[in-house]
C-alpha cells in the first residue's frame, strides 16, 4: 500500500510536466500525420507507415522513460520532499519501488496512449485493426521497463545528467546485440570475451526489437509467441536483478 | 537492512542474473531468424541514419534513405545511388523495390558513351537480387527480375528457366496485409513457358502453357466479368496454339506423332472435347501438306509414330549460314566489323571483346567495387541483306576500357535461342537446321544440345592500338576457347 | 519517565572535499530528551541540529555513536510510526492540493478510509488553515501556510514524538505565535516535541529544557528555568526615610530612591534577608522581592561567547 501510495504519487506528478506532455503531443501528431509520407510505392508505404508508427512510439517512449527514469528518485532528494517521506514508516526498498513503479505507469500511459492512435490510423488507413502491432507496442512498453529500471538504478548513485548519458549510452550498446552475437564467434578470444561480456551483462535491448517481422510478416520466426514470453520474461527478471541493485545501493545512501 | 538480508539479496541477484543469460541463450537463435538479412551499418553513415538503425528503427530509416536514392535517380545521379541501395537493403532487407530497383540500375543504367551497358557490373546486379531473395524467402517478386535479367540482358536462359520455375513454383505473392497467400501472377507462368523455349524444351513449354490456361480457365470460371482475366487467358490460348502451331512446323516429321493424336479428329488438346478444326492453323490437311513441302527435308524422314511414345531425335532441314566477319581497327581503340550472314533480316549477332583472362565473375556476397582493370565489351548487331557491319568506338571511356591487358579475346556469336520465331522457323529452336562450313559450335552440354555459331580471335594490346593488324591468324580455336572459359571459371568459384 | 530520545556519544564527520579536512558537524554528542517535554535544541547556524536530527530519522548515517527514539534503534519502523518531522524548510510537492499532501502522508503512515479523511480535516483545522486552501495546489501557498500544512502533516499520525526543525524560521509576528501557540498546545497533549531552533524568545517561552550545541558539541543543557535563573535580586520598597536607604546602600551597594519608592536593583541571594530585616525594622514596607533573571538570549550569547574563547 504504501509503495502503490508513493507509485501513484509519482505518476500524478510526471503527468503534470509540460515537457512529458509536449512529448506525446507531437508523437501523436507525427502518428497520425504518418499517412501521408506513405508516398513511396504503395507496396512499401504501409511498411513505411508501420515502421514510422513504431518507431515514433519508441522514440518517445525512449525519452519519456529515461527522462522519468532518471529524475524520480534525484528530484526527490534535490526538492527534499524525500524527508517528509522517509522520515514515516516507508522502508527505504518500498520508496525504490514506489519510485520505480510510478515511473513505469507513466511510461505506460504514454506508450498506451501512443499505441491506441497509431492503431487507430492504421485502422483508418488500412480499414482493418492491426492488432499484430500491439504485439510490437508492447514489446516496446518491456523494453522500456528494462531501461525505466536500468536508469533508476544509476539515479542511486550517478547525478541526472551522468545518468543520462549512462542509460543512453547501454540502450544503445545493448541494442547491438545482432552485432555482439555475431562477435561470439569471432577468432580473436579478447574479442569473444569483451563482445560475451557485452552481450550476456548488458541489458539486451536489441531482443526486443521486432519491427522487422511486424512489418514484413514474412520473416520466418519459429514461434512468435514463445519469443515474446521470453523477452517479457527477461525483462521482468533484469529489471528485478536492476531493482535489487537499487534497493541495496539506495540502502546506504544519505539524504 | 541487515548484512544478512544484503546477502540473501546478493544472492537473489545472482540467481536472477544467471536466469537472465540462460534466457538470452534461447533468445538468440530467434533474433537472429528476425534480422535475417539485416546488418547493422556503420560506416558511410551519417550521424542522422546512425542512431535510428541503432535503436531497431531500421525501416522508417531505410524508407527516408530509399526516398533520397529516388532525387538520385532522377538527376542522374547513379554511382550515389549504390551505396544508398546497400545501406537501405541493409536497413531493411524486406524492402523488394531497392534490391529490384538497385539492381536494375547496375545492369541496366551504367553505360559508355554509345550506350553499351558495362556488364562487368551485372555479375553484383545478380548477387544482389540473390541476396535479396534469400532475405526475403517465398516472395515472388525477386526471383522474378533475376528471371527477366538472366532472359533480357544476360541471355542466360538456363538461369532464367531456373528462376523462372522457382518463381512459379515455389513462390508466392503478398496480400495487402503482407502475408503470403496470394498465387504468383500469370506472368510468373507466361515467363515460364517462354524461357523453356528458349531452352528448346518445346513440349515443357507447351506443357506450362496448358497448366497456365487451365489455372486461368478456372480463374475466368470464377469471376467471368473481369475482362483482364479473360484476356490473360486469351493469350494463354494464343501463345499455346501459337508453340503447337510452330512446333509442328519446325519439326513437321512429328506431326504425323501429333495427327495421329488428338489434332486431326478435331479434339481440343486442352479440354479433350471436340473442336472446330479451323480453330488450328495446322487441322486443315491440305495447309498441313503446303507446310510438309516448304522445307526440304535432310536426312530420313523419321516412320509415322503412335502416340504416347518418345518423340524421335529432331530432324529439320539443314540451312547454310555462310557465317563470318572480318574484324579491323581503324583507329585507336576503334572496331570496326564487317560481316556476312546467310539469315533473314533482323538477327542478331553479339560481339564480344574481354580480357585474355576474364572470366564470368562468381561473386560469393554482392559488392560493387569492380576491377576497374577489366576490360569488357559486348555488343550487338542485326543482320540485313545477309551482310552487316558495325563500328564500335571504345576510346572515349578509359574508365570501362582501360585495355590494361595484353591479350584480349574478340568474339562473334549468334545464338538460334536468343532469336525471333522467324529465324527459328528456318532452323529450328537449337539451330538443329543450321550448319555452316567454319565456325559452328555445338553446345552438347544442353539438354536438349544447341548449335550456335562463334568465331574467336585472340588479339594483342599492340593490335588493339594498330600496331599490327588483325589477320585470320589470330582466329583460336572456339574448343579451346570454350575450354578456357569454363576451366578457369571452376577454379575461380572454389 | 522514560527517554524520547538518548543520543550516546553521536558523531557525523563529512570529508570536505576542497580544503581536505573533516568536519564534525555533529561532534561526540551525548543528550537525553524524556518523555512529554518540549524540548529546545539551540544552536547556531551550522551548530549541527539538522545533522542531528537527520541522524535521528535515519536519513544519514552516524559516523559514531548510537541513539534510541522511543526506546528503539534508529530507523525502527515501529518507532517511526509514532515519530514526525518537519523539516527545516517545508518541501512538498507542488503541484498536490493540501488536501491530497495529506491524503498521501497519511497513506504513508497506513491510516485506512474513512479514519484518514477524518485526520486530515483534524489536523488541517488544528493548524488554522484556510480551508479555502484545502483544495489549492501547494504552489499558490504562502510561506505561512506551508508551515502549517507544515505542521499538519507532522500531526497526522497522532505522534508521540515530534521533531520541529526551525518551524517559526522566517514566519510573520503574528504568524509566528500562532505557530508558538500550536507547538505548545502540541505539549499540552503530552506529546514529546524536539524542537530546534535559534528563535530564542520562543524557546524560552515554549521549552522546558533546552540544550545548546555549537560547533557539534554539547555545551549545556538543563531545565529553562535553570538556565536562566539570576545570581542577584531585585528588592523594591516604599516609605522609610532617607536613614533607611544609607543604611539598605550600606549593606547592598546601591539603593535609587524614586517618588517614595527605592529600588535595590541587584542583591547578593545571601543578603537579602538582611536588607528586608532592615526595611521591615524601619517601619517601610516591602514591595516586591524578585529573583533577578537573565533572558535565555543572555545564557545562549554568554555560553556561546565563551565556547568561542576557549
Ligand atoms: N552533506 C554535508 N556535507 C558536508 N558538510 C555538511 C553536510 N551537511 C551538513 N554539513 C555541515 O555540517 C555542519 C552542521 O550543519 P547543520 O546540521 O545543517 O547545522 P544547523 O542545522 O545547526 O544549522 C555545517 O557546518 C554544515 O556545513
Ligand atoms: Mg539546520
Amino acid at each position: 500500500m504504501v509503495t502503490l501510495a508513493i507509485a501513484k504519487q509519482t505518476l500524478e506528478d510526471m503527468l503534470r510536466r509540460k515537457i512529458l506532455l509536449i512529448l506525446l503531443i507531437v508523437a501523436v501528431a507525427m502518428i497520425a500525420l504518418g499517412p501521408s509520407v506513405g508516398f513511396l510505392s504503395p507496396r512499401e508505404s504501409s511498411a513505411v507507415l508501420r515502421s514510422l508508427g513504431l518507431a515514433v512510439i519508441l522514440l518517445a517512449g525512449l525519452l519519456i522513460t529515461v527522462l522519468t527514469g532518471i529524475q524520480v528518485i534525484p528530484t526527490e532528494i534535490e526538492r527534499r520532499t524525500v524527508y517528509t517521506v522517509l522520515s514515516k514508516p516507508v522502508q527505504r526498498y518500498e520508496f525504490v519501488l514506489g519510485k520505480f513503479l510510478g515511473g513505469l505507469f507513466t511510461v505506460f500511459v504514454m506508450i498506451a496512449s501512443m499505441g491506441i492512435v497509431f492503431i487507430g490510423v492504421l485502422r483508418y488507413q488500412e480499414g482493418r485493426f492491426a492488432t499484430e502491432m500491439i504485439q510490437g507496442v508492447m514489446m516496446t512498453f518491456f523494453q522500456m521497463t528494462l531501461l525505466g529500471a536500468l536508469a533508476i538504478f544509476f539515479s542511486t548513485f550517478a547525478t541526472p545528467v551522468v545518468n543520462f548519458f549512462l542509460s543512453f549510452g547501454l540502450f544503445i550498446v545493448g541494442n547491438m546485440s545482432a552485432v555482439t552475437e555475431s562477435l561470439l564467434n569471432n577468432k580473436n578470444v579478447a574479442t569473444r570475451l569483451i563482445a560475451g561480456a557485452v552481450h550476456y551483462a548488458i541489458p539486451n535491448f536489441g531482443n526486443f526489437n521486432i519491427q522487422n517481422k511486424l512489418i514484413h510478416p514474412q520473416v520466418v520466426i519459429k514461434d512468435m509467441n514463445v519469443f515474446i514470453m521470453q523477452n517479457i520474461a527477461y525483462a521482468l527478471i533484469y529489471s528485478a536483478v536492476l531493482l535489487l541493485l537499487a534497493i541495496i545501493v539506495f540502502d546506504r545512501r544519505e539524504v | 537492512m541487515t548484512a544478512s538480508t544484503r546477502r540473501n539479496l546478493i544472492a537473489a541477484i545472482v540467481v536472477l542474473f544467471a536466469l537472465t543469460v540462460v534466457l538470452q541463450v534461447r533468445i538468440d537463435p530467434t533474433v537472429a531468424d528476425m534480422n535475417q538479412g539485416r546488418k547493422t551499418p556503420f560506416a558511410g553513415l551519417s550521424t542522422e541514419f546512425i542512431l535510428g538503425p541503432l535503436l531497431g528503427m531500421q525501416q522508417a530509416v531505410a524508407g527516408l534513405l530509399w526516398v533520397r536514392a529516388d532525387e538520385f535517380f532522377h538527376e542522374g545521379d547513379y554511382d550515389a545511388i549504390l551505396p544508398m541501395v546497400r545501406i537501405v537493403t541493409w536497413l531493411d532487407p524486406h524492402n523488394l523495390d531497392v534490391y529490384i530497383t538497385g539492381a536494375w540500375h547496375l545492369a541496366y543504367n551504367f553505360t559508355d558513351s554509345s550506350e553499351r551497358s558495362d556488364r562487368r557490373y551485372i555479375p553484383a546486379a545478380q548477387k544482389l537480387l540473390e541476396e535479396g531473395d534469400a532475405n526475403n524467402p517465398g516472395v515472388y517478386d525477386i526471383a522474378f527480375e533475376l528471371g527477366w535479367q538472366n532472359t533480357d540482358k544476360i541471355k542466360d536462359y538456363v538461369r532464367a528457366h531456373y528462376w523462372y520455375k522457382k518463381c512459379a513454383e515455389e513462390r508466392k505473392g503478398m496480400d495487402e496485409r503482407g502475408e503470403l497467400t496470394q498465387p504468383v501472377p500469370m506472368f510468373v507462368w507466361h515467363q515460364l513457358a517462354h524461357s523453356l523455349a528458349r531452352l528448346g524444351r518445346i513440349d515443357e513449354c507447351i506443357a506450362v502453357w496448358r497448366k497456365a490456361l487451365a489455372m486461368s480457365t478456372e480463374i475466368v470460371r470464377k469471376d467471368p466479368k473481369d475482362y483482364s482475366k479473360r484476356n490473360v487467358r486469351d493469350s494463354e490460348r494464343h501463345n499455346l496454339e501459337l508453340t503447337l502451331k510452330r512446333k509442328f512446323s519446325r519439326y513437321q516429321h512429328e506431326i504425323d506423332w501429333e495427327l495421329d493424336g488428338k489434332l486431326t479428329k478435331g479434339i481440343d488438346p486442352i479440354t479433350g472435347e471436340p473442336r472446330p478444326r479451323d480453330s488450328y492453323l495446322f487441322l486443315n490437311q491440305d495447309e498441313i501438306q503446303r507446310k510438309l513441302e516448304q522445307f526440304k527435308i535432310v536426312g530420313e524422314t523419321p516412320p509415322p509414330m503412335a502416340v504416347g511414345q518418345p518423340r524421335p531425335p529432331a530432324v529439320v532441314p539443314k540451312w547454310e549460314t555462310a557465317f563470318d566477319v572480318r574484324p579491323t581497327f581503324t583507329a585507336d581503340k576503334v572496331l570496326e566489323l564487317k560481316g556476312r550472314f546467310n539469315v533473314g533480316d533482323g538477327a542478331r549477332v553479339t560481339i564480344r571483346l574481354h580480357d585474355e583472362d576474364w572470366r564470368p565473375p562468381q561473386l560469393k556476397e554482392f559488392t560493387f567495387d569492380i576491377d576497374q582493370n577489366v576490360t569488357l565489351m559486348q555488343d550487338q548487331h542485326s543482320v540485313r541483306q545477309g551482310t552487316w557491319g558495325r563500328k564500335i568506338d571504345m576510346s572515349k571511356d578509359p574508365k570501362m576500357y582501360s585495355f590494361k591487358s595484353p591479350y584480349y579475346f574478340l568474339v562473334f556469336e549468334f545464338d538460334p535461342r536468343g532469336t525471333s520465331p522467324f529465324v527459328h522457323d528456318r532452323f529450328g529452336w537449337s539451330g538443329e537446321g543450321m550448319t555452316d562450313k567454319k565456325y559452328l559450335w555445338e553446345e552438347k552440354e544442353k539438354d536438349p544440345p544447341n548449335r550456335i555459331l562463334r568465331k574467336v580471335y585472340r588479339i594483342s594490346r599492340a593490335q588493339v592500338l594498330r600496331r599490327t593488324p588483325i589477320t585470320e591468324a589470330d582466329v583460336f580455336p572456339t574448343a579451346k576457347y570454350v575450354e578456357l572459359q569454363t576451366q578457369a571459371q571452376g577454379t575461380r568459384s572454389e | 519517565m522514560a527517554a524520547a530520545v538518548s543520543i550516546q556519544g553521536l558523531t557525523k564527520t563529512y570529508l570536505d572535499v576542497w580544503s581536505k579536512t573533516e568536519i564534525r558537524a555533529v561532534d561526540n554528542l551525548t543528550l537525553e530528551v524524556e518523555e512529554g517535554e518540549i524540548f529546545g535544541f539551540l544552536g547556531r547556524n551550522g551548530a549541527g541540529k539538522t545533522t542531528t536530527i537527520k541522524m535521528l530519522l535515519g536519513l544519514i548515517f552516524p559516523t559514531l555513536g548510537t541513539a534510541t527514539v522511543l526506546g528503539k534503534p534508529i530507523g525502527d519502523t515501529d518507532a517511526k510510526a509514532q515519530v514526525s518531522y518537519l523539516p527545516e524548510e517545508a518541501y512538498f510537492y507542488e503541484g498536490m492540493t493540501g488536501w491530497d499532501t495529506m491524503d498521501f502522508y497519511a497513506r504513508l503512515f497506513r491510516i485506512p478510509e474513512p479514519k484518514r479523511s477524518e485526520r486530515i480535516r483534524q489536523c488541517l483545522k488544528d493548524v488554522f488553515l484556510d480551508e479555502s486552501a484545502w483544495r489549492r495546489p501547494i504552489r499558490g501557498y504562502s510561506k505561512g501556510m506551508r508551515q502549517r500544512i507544515g505542521i499538519a502533516q507532522a500531526l497526522i499520525n497522532d505522534p508521540k514524538l515530534l521533531f520541529l526543525d526551525e518551524p517559526t524560521s522566517g514566519l510573520d509576528p503574528i504568524a509566528h505565535a500562532e505557530l508558538r501557540e500550536i507547538i505548545v498546545n502540541v505539549g499540552r497533549q503530552g506529546k514529546t516535541v524536539f524542537l530546534s531552533s535559534h528563535q530564542l524568545p520562543d524557546v524560552e517561552l515554549t521549552c522546558s529544557r533546552v540544550a545548546i550545541i555549537h560547533r557539534g558539541k554539547l555545551l549545556t543543557s538543563g531545565k529553562t528555568q535553570e538556565l536562566t535563573a539570576g545570581d542577584k535580586v531585585e528588592i523594591t520598597f516604599s516609605g522609610g526615610d532617607a536613614a533607611l536607604a544609607e543604611k539598605v546602600k550600606a549593606v547592598a551597594g546601591t539603593c535609587e530612591a524614586k517618588n517614595g519608592t527605592c529600588r535595590v536593583p541587584a542583591v547578593d541571594p545571601q543578603k537579602v534577608n538582611d536588607i528586608v530585616d532592615l526595611i521591615r525594622g524601619a517601619k517601610a514596607s516591602v514591595v516586591s522581592v524578585v529573583p533577578h533573571r537573565r533572558t535565555l538570549e543572555e545564557v545562549f550569547v554568554d555560553t556561546v561567547m565563551k565556547a568561542g574563547a576557549n
